[in-house]
């Protein structure tokens, strides 16, 4: 479902992330790890064609669509319906006067899904949101409850590839627990691709399939999950785990 | 007596009651606020802020109700630190953290930077010339500046990486300022918080020291966050099957997700006593802990 190759994201000649190789199959979670400003979340933007201003080189191909020489056209039908990205913060990304409820109808139809109250209501308990706040407006909602509103939104519409930068970081650990299981469900039996950004290690160990290690833009250590976590190569992935509390 | 605390506050949005009948006292050694993503905690540290008014209680600064403070003290004592992306990103650092100090005291920024860890010569960049653990500490000196005797912090450190995070705990550790501690980071308040309470749909659903009430809950949703925290290598976090995404409107609003539900629960439990320092609203407190 994501296929990346000797991807290069660069401004002005400075290279920010440098990607040799990323696959994430169907049914598959791969999760990238590493200190802030490290390239992380620039290498999820890059997948979906996200960073006009910068100069990439590579080849990128999500659910098909080579995302670096396709036209607007193509991309604008590939994010969102078929790859929908989960932000950190969602909040300020979200239209200030509409309301959640117009919001997710309007997506959902945009992309040709059924946007009845019920299913809408459905993908809102699915991760323990009360689906009366459909009728708030996105400044009247908590931080955690707009980034579980967001995978709503990509679960609702159905989408075949979850990039998600730091989903989780504003949940109390047993919303976490829910919102991850609902995901490891869409993982085994829809064959959902999830491409996972995250500081947690200790969530990552427990349901990444492989991780990506980035330090300064470049990828450092990576392999199957279990490996790397418990036998780290790399001094800065021992690090990581060292700062674990 | 303490700086500030809250008597039996109710707060909303639009007449709507969002946090129920909270008392809470910011006491020594830092205070931290725990509980379900949308339980109330942000809205109570707006509250202590002076920035929400109570629909009905108090919160008491010193001697007397925060709404009858007098502004300039209040903000000189009390002072918020928000999360990085909250910092102006047309301002230079320096400016940035200028801004709190009286004119005659703008000198002081290389101090307040060098302060929180950070190289002076940073004040000329913009924040997104600085990583992300960089600008959490412009925003700690910018909070700095005044000279504060409290923080109130909410999630200072959740966007952060875990060696950056390590090191910003380590200065807010080092820090004289009291502080009022949000965070989902059980290991945070731990570290950072002698006493915690812990929220539930608006309600404080348990309170006492920090130590004891992680080592021993007495209300099941305590107990379920300690449990669900995930370990290195551990099993994938479980669902509890009970998902059930809207509190109890009546009796206790725990009891649709709570495992150890009873008839009794259609009834309201109260906040009491439950051990020595510690409180609980639960009627199987006493189960709880065991
Ligand atoms: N401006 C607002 N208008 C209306 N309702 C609001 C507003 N801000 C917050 N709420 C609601 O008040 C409740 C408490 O929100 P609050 O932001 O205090 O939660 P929180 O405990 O800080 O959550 P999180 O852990 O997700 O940050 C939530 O149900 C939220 O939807
Ligand atoms: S009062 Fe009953 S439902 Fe509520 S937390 Fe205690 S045991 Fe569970
Ligand atoms: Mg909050």
């Amino acid at each position: 479902m994501i296929e990346v190759r000797e991807l290069r994201v660069s401004y002005g000649g400075r290279v920010v992330a440098d990607v040799p190789e990323l696959d994430v199959g169907a049914g598959e979670c791969v999760a990238i790890v590493g200190e802030s400003g490290s390239g992380k979340s620039t290498t999820l933007l890059a997948l979906l064609g996200l960073l006009p201003d910068a100069e990439v080189s590579g080849r990128v191909t999500v659910c098909g669509v080579d995302v670096l020489t396709a036209p607007p056209r193509r991309l604008r039908e590939l994010r969102g319906a078929r790859a929908a990205l989960v932000i950190q913060s969602p909040q300020a990304a979200l239209a200030p006067s509409t309301r959640l409820g117009v919001l997710m109808r309007r997506a959902l139809r945009l992309h040709g899904r059924e946007a009845t109250d019920a299913a809408m209501a459905e993908a809102m308990r699915a991760v323990l949101l009360d689906p009366e706040l459909l009728r708030r407006y996105p400044h009247e909602i908590s931080g955690g409850q707009a980034q579980r509103f967001a995978i709503a939104l990509a679960i609702a519409l159905g989408a075949e590839v979850v990039l998600a930068d730091e989903p989780t970081s504003a949940l109390d650990v047993t919303v976490q627990a829910e919102v991850v299981a609902v995901l490891r469900g869409l993982l085994t039996e829809r064959g959902l691709a999830l491409l996972l950004v995250s500081h947690d290690l200790a969530l990552v160990s427990t349901i990444a399939d492989r991780v990506l290690v980035m330090k300064d833009g470049a990828v450092v250590e990576s392999g199957p999950a279990a490996t790397v976590l418990a036998t780290p190569a790399h001094p800065y992935t021992r690090e990581l785990l060292e700062a674990l509390p | 007596m303490t700086m500030l605390r809250a008597e039996r506050v109710t707060l909303g949005y639009g007449g709507r009651p969002v946090v129920h009948d909270v008392s809470l006292d910011l006491t020594e050694g830092g205070v931290g606020l725990i509980g379900e993503s949308g339980s109330g905690k942000t809205t109570l540290a707006r509250a202590f802020l002076g920035l929400l008014k109570p629909m009905s209680g108090d919160i008491w600064y010193g001697e007397r109700p925060l709404r009858e403070a007098d502004r300039r003290r209040f903000r000189k004592d009390v002072q918020p630190v928000f999360q990085a992306e909250a910092l102006d990103p047309r301002m230079r650092i320096g400016a940035s953290v200028a801004e709190g100090l009286p004119r005659h005291e703008r000198g002081r920024v290389a101090e307040l930077l060098e302060q929180v860890g950070l190289d002076p010569a940073l004040a000329g960049r913009r924040p997104h010339q600085l990583s992300g653990g960089q600008r959490q500490r412009v925003v700690i000196a910018r909070a700095l500046a005044v000279g504060p005797r409290l923080l109130i912090l909410d999630e200072p450190t959740s966007a952060l990486d875990v060696t950056v995070q390590a090191r910003i705990l380590d200065l807010l550790a080092g820090l004289d300022a009291e502080r009022l501690l949000i965070t989902h980071n059980l290991a945070v308040v731990r570290r950072l918080c002698r006493t915690s309470y812990v929220l539930f749909a608006g309600r404080v659903v348990e309170s006492g020291p920090t130590a004891e009430l992680l080592a021993r809950p007495a209300h099941p949703y305590t107990r379920a966050l300690r449990d669900a925290v995930p370990r290195l290598g551990g099993p994938p976090p479980e669902a509890s099957g009970r998902t059930e995404a809207v509190p109890a409107a009546t009796g206790c609003p725990y009891r649709l997700r709570c495992p150890l539900a009873v008839a009794e629960c259609e009834r309201a439990p109260e906040l009491r006593e439950v051990a020595d320092g510690r409180r609980a609203a639960c009627h199987r407190a006493a189960d709880v802990l065991g």
